[in-house]
């Protein structure tokens, strides 16, 4: 028996007619040993998803984490208090996990995209008016931040930690043309999220020569991430700006879904 | 007298190994007849991919096998023909690496996967699609259909391009776009460059978007186009004569431009985060 004659065979053998050489096909071939696993799997979620009217808890709790990453909600975790999907046993199952992170990461990008300036602009409001920086989020002449900044973020893979505690001051001082000046921040790379060393642990087993690879790809996209969201923290009307960070969140998301693909 | 017996032993073991390179390797053909509007996909862990157009009613695969830990599975449903390498206990990139030609329908769905590619298309009409992790890509002369390409750091090159729906996706692999248009011509790459050679036709929207990479547009001095370019903390330049416009927002100076040239029949907007963006007359 070959590889296509167990596909051609699927049908019959996930309804259980058996076949004398399937068995020992199997035994030998990992590949095929592997698919019919993963349709026996299939079809036996299956039956619980036609039970389920909505996606499980972890692809909400994923999208509150990244909405709570940035600052655009603040309620009680609640939703984490569900219980997180179990990963499945196998590898090849397991990296089923990032189909929905790629979704999360894709909707909290457009829900950046669509509540545009809600939340810094709230923010800025509550400052006292010498506090806040010397620039108008509707103005693009006086939102540039310095050239330094971009060329910073640009020229490192590595870059600044994200939110930025800025004290009132450097804002004061800030040149009406220019963006207000950052904070002085290490150069390093904040650790990686969960969701990413899962993500990078799935990669090193399914395609280990691959891992550096997707490590940096995963380092730049994250840096582009974190660049963008530290230019609309003091643009936050910026809907281009937004745009930026949407597709980021987009190319994260390719990047899983590419990776997803690889490994299966 | 000793040298000619080193010679000779030399000769031999080269001889050998290259005997066995060759043993090891193999190539299989396959054929499928197909119907109008026939759906091709071929997905490759490791090597090339290079398709051609054939007849109206056959696809021809060509595979050569670099050893026997990878095996090419076939599947035909109708007119859809799925190939793909599989990869035996063992494989790696080279002893698992299988490169194919294959000959298609000049109007069939194309879909082509290789992490190390490259990845060719050629003369089709058909929609395209390709992915490919390293892989480099190049598209030339098709028309009439959609081009859809993804890679993580692969340049993707589109050459002779018309009257397509083009969609190009990559983290940071560079783009080149050579006399491409269309209705839709749409390439976001994070920090790989996109150049852009072209009139950009008569009637698309034409979107390129980079976060820290470059984008050049060269254009004859007959293009007709609306043309936005914007980087939010990148320089703009722009060497051609525009005729201004009404602007949505305001122009920051040396971060934007704005306006037309001949009736605007497309529009065209280049935007960047960090990346210069150029404008320049052919």
């Amino acid at each position: 028996m070959r590889c296509s004659d167990v596909e051609r065979l699927l049908p019959e053998i996930i309804e259980g007619i058996g076949h004398p050489e399937f068995q020992a096909h199997l035994k030998a071939c990992p590949r095929c040993a592997e698919l019919v696993a993963d349709l026996e799997f299939i079809s036996s979620e299956a039956r619980c998803l036609a039970e389920c009217d909505e996606p499980p808890p972890r692809v909400w709790v994923n999208i509150a984490n990244q909405l709570r990453s940035e600052g655009l909600i603040r309620e009680p975790e609640t939703a984490s208090a569900g219980p997180a999907l179990v990963l499945a046993r196998s590898r090849r199952r397991a990296a089923w996990w990032l189909v929905p992170v790629a979704a999360a990461i894709v909707a909290a990008g457009a829900y950046q995209l669509t509540h545009h300036a809600a939340q810094p602009v709230t923010q800025q409001a509550a400052q006292p008016a010498a506090q806040q920086p010397a620039v108008q989020p509707v103005q693009p002449t006086v939102q540039q931040p310095p050239a330094s900044q971009a060329q910073l973020a640009q020229s490192a893979p590595s870059v600044r930690s994200g939110a930025p505690s800025r004290s009132p001051e450097s804002a004061v001082v800030s040149a009406p043309h220019a963006a207000p000046n950052l904070p002085e921040q290490a150069e390093i790379s904040p650790p990686p999220s969960a969701e990413d060393e899962q993500f990078l642990s799935e990669v090193s087993q399914g395609a280990p020569n691959m891992r550096a690879t997707y490590e940096d790809q995963l380092r730049a996209v994250n840096a582009e991430i974190r660049e963008t969201q530290e230019y609309i923290k003091w643009h936050p009307g910026d809907l281009d700006a937004r745009q930026h960070l949407m597709e980021a969140y987009q190319q994260k998301a390719m990047l899983y879904q590419m990776a997803l693909d690889r490994i299966q | 007298m000793e040298t000619v017996p080193r010679i000779t032993v030399v000769t031999l073991a080269l001889a050998t190994c290259l005997a066995s390179a060759a043993l090891a390797e193999s190539k299989k053909e396959y054929r499928f007849t197909v119907g109008p509007k026939a759906n091709v996909s071929v997905d490759t862990q490791f090597g090339a991919i290079s398709v051609k157009p054939g007849s109206y009613n056959q696809v021809i695969v060509s595979a050569v096998l670099q050893s026997d830990k990878v095996e090419v599975d076939t599947q035909k449903r109708g007119s859809r023909i799925d190939i793909a390498s599989h990869l035996l206990a063992g494989a790696d990139s080279q002893s698992g690496r299988v490169d194919y030609e294959v000959l298609i329908p000049p109007d069939a769905t194309l879909n082509l996967r290789s992490s190390t590619g490259p990845l060719s298309a050629e003369r089709l009409q058909g929609d395209l699609s390709l992915e490919g992790t390293d892989a480099v890509v190049d598209v030339h002369n098709v028309s009439n259909g959609h081009v859809h390409v993804r890679t993580m750091r692969g340049p993707v090159t589109l050459t002779d391009v018309r009257n397509g729906h083009v969609e190009i996706s990559s983290i940071s692999g560079d783009v080149t776009l050579k006399s491409v248009t269309g209705t839709l011509v749409q390439a976001n790459s994070g920090s790989g460059k996109i150049f852009y050679d072209g009139d950009f036709g008569s009637g698309g929207d034409y979107k390129l978007t980079t976060h820290t990479g470059d984008i050049m547009a060269i254009v004859p001095a007959d293009a007709s186009a609306d043309f936005s370019a914007h980087s939010m903390t990148g320089k703009v330049q722009n060497d051609i004569p525009l005729a201004p416009r009404h602007n949505p927002s305001p122009i920051v100076e040396g971060r934007s431009f704005f306006g037309t040239v001949g009736k605007a029949a497309s529009k065209v907007v280049l935007r960047s985060f960090s990346g210069k963006i150029r404008l320049k007359l052919r």
